[in-house]
């Protein structure tokens, strides 16, 4: 086969070297000759060095070679079986230029600013003759990181020298460089060059030190906007939690404890409602009978003393009668302040408070009326049941007026059948009598008398009127603070009173048993000195009847008492039977409030 | 202040017409002055011999590629009967073949070398330009590189005969022949010779000459003024 040359290369434009490729020789030893001719000469030339460059290679040397020069190269293969030519190439070595690779690559990190660099250079292949400008060169170097496999290639022209400034800190870059004649052929890339960036910290860390300052401010203006914020955030997060409160009412009343403030705060208008729609209610109206100087500052007492202590078992439940009504709870106040006063007076006062009735009444059958301590006693107690209506001073009988007197003696005596022995007659009631029978007792001792009198009158008052009419007819003198409710006005002008009783009736004999009907007392008019003539009545409708009748004024009660008598003794039958049941059961009081009654508790 | 907003355009205006002037003269001052006319702005020898040795490369390249297209066309079987004669009719002109030669050459003999050379393609390539247009076989990039190298083998030949000159001016080299008397003289012994040649071959000649050419001039710069390149 024929040999083929494969190239020729000068690598610095004065000498070359021609490499062929032997072809299928056939397994014989084979020779090989290269033959040239020169620029249109007709003088075959031989391959002057065979060895210099190698196997199937024919080098020129200096001498050789000419610049400018057509060499026809033709390569001959010589065997036993013959001899074989090769196609004849054309080569100017003008043309076939390809240097050396750049020599002394060195990479250096520089820094400009703060940033860092590479600068890379080189030196020519030093066969190569730049100097004289034989040979002009234009260079090419290639960077990459360690580790990639793209190459960024960059043209350096005719210089040795060049700076990379795309680069990290902290990386190692392979850098390449080659060349090329201005025509001709590129040379091999130079070995690799290894160069290591190193970190640099001091821009780095310049960088972090301004993000953390950055940061820190962000921290803190935001802080602050909390911190500004805080209730409002309090308030998104944890929101209050609405405490107890009951509309329109204030707790700082309670705190500052003004007994005023707080019984007015309890209070409430329209409350408790009331059971009955009657619109007479509307009339209801408070009557403050006069009392004396001394039962008005026991009023006072009793008042505040009251509205104190009852203020606190009193409460806004409506079942509870007994807190419905103000008036209620002054009278109850007043009882319990009379009860402790009458208590308190005398020691043998507790026995008529624990002592039903009946004892009571035994005791007052018994004993002796004349004992005035106890009728005392009685008599003190007992207005203090009951509400002050007439004018009734402490002051001896002989203050009071014939009216007065006029008034007890009717009460007494039509109230209770006279002659009626007290001891006759069961119960407390008939003590009454004796009472009433011991009127004419008058020029005892004033007070004693006065007071029996009055208890008599007062006792008579209490049951002729249903436990309410004496109430009517208590003394001013004594300490009573009960008030007559004004139920309601009868077409007569006639003010139909309840009197207010306290839940100390239960003990008290003088409390007057109610009745399961109505217990009131109508006024029957109001008398010359200011009196208010009541006129007991069982019942509301009996009480109508009983207005009908005409009363006369000095014994108004008498024509009541007359169809009184007859309820007396129904009540009495009545109120005998009641006398066992504990008095609790029965309330007699005036309220205007209602016509009922009201239970008692 | 009427005075000073009038005042203050036409200051203005001023000073741009100053500096167009400045820039005008500046300007007026590139172009190589011919004679050594009084006024012109001179320049360096470093730099004619760069512009030379830029001027020549380009007129290598395009050469190059008109003779790689023509390759393209026309391709000469190599195994044609006879070899190709390619005898430039240039081959007259010694021409060093090697380094060693070059840089034994005188300049004044390098610089009439280079300037023998291209006084001698002046007529040829415009002959080639000429049947060029001719022939329509070639397209129209041909026909216009052939154009700009005659014109540019016209225009280095004024460039090199100008640094010949400088450098006779400031002494560097001695008198040499003047070529510029007789490039007829040159041609007309050998007009009939490249008549005859083929446009490839003609090609063929002309980008090895244009080769020497500038590598003659490196290495004359190089030898003349060496700290810039070399």
């Amino acid at each position: 086969d024929k040999p083929k040359l494969t190239s020729c290369r000068s690598p610095e434009k004065e000498t070359f070297t021609c490499w062929w490729q032997p072809g299928h020789d056939g397994g014989l030893p084979t020779t090989y000759a290269l033959y040239y001719l020169k620029d249109n000469s007709d003088t075959i030339y031989e391959c002057p060095d065979y060895h210099t460059a190698g196997e199937n290679s024919c080098f020129f040397n200096k001498n050789d070679t000419s610049v400018w020069v057509n060499y026809n190269i033709t390569v001959v293969a010589t065997n036993a079986l013959g001899s074989n030519f090769s196609d004849p190439e054309d080569v100017d070595v003008a043309y076939i230029v390809q240097p050396h690779t750049p020599e002394n690559v060195t990479v250096n990190v520089m820094e400009d600013k703060g940033w860092p660099f590479l600068r890379v250079s080189w030196e020519s292949p030093h066969k190569a003759d730049i100097r004289s400008g034989w040979i002009t060169l234009i260079y090419e170097l290639r960077v990459k990181l360690e580790g990639e496999e793209e190459w960024e290639e960059h043209h350096a022209g005719q210089q040795k020298m060049f700076n990379i400034f795309s680069i990290r800190s902290g990386s190692t870059y392979l850098v390449q460089v080659r060349c090329k004649p201005d025509h001709g052929f590129w040379s091999e890339w130079s070995s690799t060059t290894y160069v290591k960036v190193p970190e640099y910290f001091f821009r780095e860390r310049s960088l972090w030190i301004l993000v953390m300052i950055f940061s820190s401010f962000t921290l803190i203006i935001l802080l602050w906007i909390v911190h500004m914020n805080s209730h409002s955030l309090k308030h998104c997060l944890l929101p209050p939690v609405p405490g107890p409160k009951i509309k329109g009412f204030d707790q700082q009343i309670f705190k500052n404890g003004r007994s005023d403030e707080i019984l007015s705060a309890l209070m409430v208008p329209n409350f408790p409602p009331t059971k009955s729609s009657n619109y007479e209610d509307l009339l209801v109206e408070y009557l403050e009978v006069y009392v004396s100087e001394e039962q008005e500052l026991i009023l006072e007492e009793s008042k505040d003393s009251c509205l104190k202590s009852d203020s606190s078992t009193c409460d806004s439940d409506s079942g509870r009668g007994s807190c419905d009504s103000h008036t209620l709870l002054t009278d109850k106040c007043g009882e319990a302040k009379r009860e402790r006063r009458a208590s308190g007076e005398d020691s043998g006062m507790t026995i008529e408070s624990q002592k039903g009735w009946e004892e009571e009444a035994l005791s007052y059958t018994q004993e002796d009326v004349a004992t005035p301590d106890v009728s005392s006693r009685r008599v003190k107690t007992w207005p203090s049941v009951f509400s002050t209506v007439p004018q009734y001073t402490t002051s001896p009988l002989d203050q009071k007026t014939s009216l007065e007197l006029s008034k007890q003696h009717c009460l007494s005596d039509t109230l209770f059948p006279p002659g009626s022995s007290t001891k006759e007659v069961l119960g407390p009631n008939y003590w009454e009598f004796d009472l009433s029978n011991k009127q004419s007792h008058l020029p005892q001792p004033q007070t004693h008398g006065s007071q029996q009198l009055q208890a008599h009158s007062d006792v008579n008052i209490s049951y002729t009127g249903n436990k309410q009419v004496p109430a009517l007819l208590q003394l001013p003198g004594f300490k009573s603070t009960e008030y007559v409710e004004v139920q309601k006005v009868n077409q007569e002008d006639m003010v139909i009173l309840q009197p207010v009783e306290s839940d100390n009736c239960g003990r008290d004999e003088e409390c007057p048993h109610v009745l399961q009907g109505e217990d009131y007392s109508k006024v029957k008019g109001v008398g010359s000195d200011n009196l208010l003539l009541l006129q007991s009545g069982v019942k509301a409708r009996m009480g109508d009847e009983m207005e009908a009748n005409g009363v006369s004024e000095s014994c108004y009660t008498s024509s009541s008492f007359a169809t009184t008598q007859k309820h007396i003794d129904s009540m009495h039958s009545a109120t005998i039977p009641g006398q066992e049941e504990p008095i609790r059961a029965t309330t007699g009081y005036v309220d205007t409030t209602t016509m009922f009654t009201l239970p008692m508790y | 202040m009427p005075g000073n907003i009038t005042s203050v355009p036409a200051v203005w205006l001023w000073s741009v017409c100053l500096l167009f002037c400045i820039r005008l003269t500046s300007v007026g001052a590139a172009p190589i002055c011919t004679n050594a006319q009084a006024g012109c702005h001179v320049l360096s020898l470093a730099n004619l011999f760069d512009r030379v040795i830029q001027h020549s490369a380009r007129m290598h390249g395009i050469s190059n590629d008109l003779h790689n297209e023509f390759e393209q066309f026309f391709l000469p079987s190599k195994n044609q009967i006879g070899r190709i004669s390619r005898n430039c009719h240039t081959s007259s002109i010694l021409t060093p073949n090697g380094k060693e030669n070059a840089q034994r050459m005188a300049r004044e003999e390098l610089t009439e070398v280079i300037l023998k050379l291209l006084v001698a393609w002046r007529d040829p390539l415009w002959h080639f330009h000429q049947s060029m247009s001719h022939h329509h076989d070639f397209n129209n990039f041909s026909s216009s590189k052939a154009l700009e190298i005659s014109d540019m083998v016209h225009e280095l030949r004024k460039g090199v005969e100008k640094v010949a000159e400088k450098m006779q001016n400031l002494g560097m080299i001695g008198n040499f022949v003047n070529n510029l008397a007789s490039p007829e003289t040159f041609l007309t012994s050998d007009s009939a010779e490249w008549r005859l040649m083929r446009n490839y071959d003609l090609l063929y000649c002309f980008r090895r000459d244009s080769n020497k050419v500038q590598n003659y001039l490196k290495i004359l710069k190089c030898r003349i003024v060496p700290e810039h390149g070399c």
